[in-house]
């Protein structure tokens, strides 16, 4: 009987967003005419016309929607309701989840060397990718940019073709959402469900199997919820598979492949920031790492700055200045009266191994925000797609700052120093969490203006999460968020001409 | 009750490894325990550890301060003599909470597992000629959730929740005892498993967390004097014990010792 009761008061635990279909807050009947980030327009895909709603063809292919959409199983509504009218959310969750799943760092190899991860042999060990902050905003950017310009193009076609929704024509047809005037083809939920798919699969190799069956299921809600008949859905997949086409060969070429350098490139890094400023960062672990992580990735193309050192920082206080004293025993005062308060502000934004990331943090944030401010599908994606190149340009331009400066970081240079974090495997300034957030809330706060407070006073915390975990000095976390702002102000400026503030 | 548990191996999953950015890992656990008997076939008993931790290899921190609060009524249903041979069972539930707001989530240095418990034991004995005893008991263990201090993790699926699920656990033991010296010397030796009914494991070179499977096979020994003749000491005891957990998931290859004294009072 206790345990019984004691039961009852536990919570249920969410294994994604719990949200219903909703109305959208507006359709963007002009979104055909915005600015892609990929392509030049949206008609750089050609789509024919449909069959007319009176045709044959149409009739038959509005017949087998119905029959599909009257019939459905209970798991078929369950999933049904899981994609909702707006699953850019789902897919976004889906990014995150295999983020944190592949987020772990290569272990050391018995004999003390360390194997690293390799797209030429994804099952390893250890298994490709090694999903951290880096990779994780890109892998985020490609497939937010993916999903906005397919659903610029299935934007274009609806209106221009004004194919009626499937309910309008039919009304005997069941849909399961909140009905509008969105024309249906063609399927704005075929062009998510498979350019998603694509990308995260050119991400996630091991992933597959995975992805075509949440795939799958998602197309076919498009039919159990009475949605999309199949030449929407096919007119959908043409675009997905366009768009991606599009977004695969421009990840081929943006140099990630280079990111993660041979030991004689790293030790050659190393070596120009000793001449440079007469430091360098080690790494602290045993067996000891001997590169850091993606010490390239500061020349990974970058969406909206033209180049990373039009935002590098200026060179931090040189370690055993008096600037650096002062930063240094703020670490030590910290970690040796932290409060309950510091140690979960650590902890709160943390997003280290085996997490989303503080790139997914963010993501997992703006999903809110695009409910609640009950965004269409594409407003959706323009949002994602904005956050995290803004993100990805962040994390380029911090590493590029990193490597530059090369500096140690607090359990190197104070000594006996102890963390209630684990310490990366890369320099110190400036910190990671601090310009990826900057990045974020700036985007934000463009997007979302009367939110714009609580997106800056997230970022200020994640900044000064670090300095409480004592894994950066106070230096790294301020100028680390004025990077990420500078970064940002790259995209909003992009964001603002691309046609939807009009 | 002091005890030292030390370990510088520990199962990932099911596979044993070292960290040597953990280095050796020490938890010392101070326990004052007070028993009280409200009848002779009924105690209670009140136990509040103190707890710290530490390992010599790595940065992260070691942590220390009260972990549980412990309160437990052992119920004597049985007892049965046949000549110099007795029988005794045993009904023992007990129920603890975390006293302070201890991470729960920063193993393996985190005090405890931060979530109540709720533990039924059962508890059979037969003593043979008064000196040779053995001893089985079986609970299970109830454990609730943990609320951490983060606001995602990954459990084989994602959890948008600051709260993680504790698994429950089973737990056996068998003893076999004996006293000596004039019944002032008790020896036991002991076996002792502890299984999770459920859980994940420990990712590839990742930390644990409160939601893991956690499995422990132990041998013990336990001496425990009585100082029953000895007129200034008379209602004192002295006790040792020492352990090796033989096998484990997601667990640290631990080697226990222990000391404690205990005093019998007597209204």
């Amino acid at each position: 009987m206790i345990v019984a009761s004691v039961t009852s008061c536990e919570n249920e635990l969410p294994t994604h967003f719990k949200f219903s279909a909703y109305q959208f807050s507006d359709l963007d009947v002009n979104g055909g005419s915005w600015q892609p980030i990929l392509l030049s327009s949206a008609t750089d895909v050609a789509i024919d016309a449909p069959d007319a709603v009176n045709s044959t063809e149409y009739l038959a292919e509005l017949a087998e929607l119905k029959s599909a959409a009257e019939n459905i199983s209970g798991s078929q509504a369950d999933a049904v309701e899981y994609w909702t009218n707006n699953p850019v959310i789902r897919w976004n969750e889906i990014a995150l989840e295999l983020a944190a799943k592949y987020n772990l760092i290569p272990p050391p190899n018995p004999d003390g060397t360390y194997t690293l991860p390799t797209a030429a042999n994804p099952q390893g060990p250890p298994p490709f990718p090694f999903a951290h902050p880096p990779y994780t905003s890109r892998m985020l950017a490609y497939l937010s940019v993916a999903q906005f310009d397919g659903l610029i193009t299935a934007w274009h076609y609806k209106y221009e073709y004004n194919r009626p929704a499937t309910y309008v024509t039919d009304p005997t047809i069941p849909y399961a959402y909140s009905k509008n005037t969105l024309p249906s083809y063609p399927s704005d939920g075929a062009v998510i469900a498979v350019v998603s798919r694509d990308i995260l699969k050119a991400m996630f190799p091991l992933e597959h199997d995975y992805l075509n069956a949440k795939a799958e299921e998602h197309l076919n809600s498009l039919k159990w919820s009475g949605s999309s008949t199949t030449s929407d859905i096919e007119a959908g997949t043409t675009i997905a598979t366009a768009v991606k086409t599009a977004a695969i060969a421009r990840a081929q070429s943006d140099k990630m492949g280079a990111a993660q350098t041979p030991r004689p490139v790293s030790d050659a890094i190393k070596q120009e920031a000793i001449d440079r400023f007469g430091w360098s960062w080690d790494n602290q672990e045993v067996p000891v790492r001997p590169v850091g992580l993606t010490p390239r990735f500061g020349q990974v193309t970058m969406w909206n700055v033209p180049n990373v050192e039009d935002v590098r920082l200026t060179t931090p206080p040189a370690p055993g200045s008096a600037e650096f004293e002062k930063d240094a025993k703020e670490l030590r005062d910290i970690a040796k009266n932290l409060t309950n308060e510091q140690r979960k502000i650590a902890n709160w934004w943390s997003d280290g191994l085996g997490t989303y990331t503080p790139p997914g943090h963010w993501n997992r944030r703006t999903k809110e925000y695009i409910i609640k401010y009950e965004m269409n599908p594409l407003r959706a994606a323009r949002t994602f797609a904005y956050l995290n190149m803004a993100v990805m340009d962040a994390g380029v331009a911090c590493w590029d700052s990193k490597y530059y400066y090369h500096y140690p970081r607090p359990i190197q240079t104070i000594n006996g120093f102890k963390t209630i974090l684990g310490t990366p495997n890369f320099p110190s300034y400036p910190s990671g969490h601090s310009t990826f957030s900057g990045a974020a809330a700036e985007v934000l706060a463009y997007i979302f203006p009367l939110e714009a407070n609580n997106v800056r006073a997230w970022a200020r915390e994640a900044a000064e999460s670090r300095i409480y975990g004592g894994i950066h000095y106070r230096f790294d976390s301020e100028l680390g968020i004025e990077q990420g702002e500078d970064v940002a102000a790259y995209a909003i400026t992009r964001a603002q001409a691309d046609g939807a503030d009009d | 009750m002091y005890d030292q548990g030390t370990w510088s191996e520990y199962w990932e999953g099911s596979t044993l490894i070292t960290n040597q950015n953990i280095g050796t890992f020490t938890r010392s656990t101070y326990m004052p325990m007070i028993a009280y008997g409200i009848t002779d076939k009924l105690n209670v008993l009140l136990s509040i550890p103190y707890v710290s931790t530490k390992s010599d290899g790595g940065q992260l921190a070691g942590v220390k301060g009260l972990q549980d609060v412990n309160v437990a009524v052992k119920y004597e249903a049985i007892k049965k003599d046949f000549g110099k041979h007795r029988v005794s069972a045993l009904a023992v539930a007990q129920f603890g909470t975390p006293m302070s707001n201890y991470l729960s989530d920063y193993m393996p240095y985190s005090l405890g597992l931060g979530t109540q418990e709720l533990t039924g034991r059962v508890i059979g004995q037969y003593e043979f000629n008064k000196m040779i005893y053995v001893r089985a008991t079986a609970a299970y263990v109830w454990r609730g959730q943990t609320e951490v201090e983060r606001p995602y993790y990954y459990n084989n699926g994602s959890y948008y929740t600051t709260f993680m699920e504790v698994p429950s656990a089973i737990n056996y033991q068998a003893v076999l005892g004996g006293w000596l010296l004039k019944h002032n010397l008790r020896l036991e030796a002991s076996y002792n498993v502890l299984n999770c009914v459920d859980g994940d494991d420990i990712r590839r070179w990742n930390m644990p967390q409160p939601t893991n499977k956690f499995e422990v096979t132990q041998a013990g020994f336990f001496a425990q004097y009585y100082f029953k003749a000895i007129e200034p000491l008379k209602g004192f005891s002295l006790m040792a014990s020492y352990n090796q957990v033989l096998e484990g998931r997601n667990m640290g290859k631990a080697t226990g010792i222990g000391g404690g004294i205990t005093y019998q009072f007597t209204f």
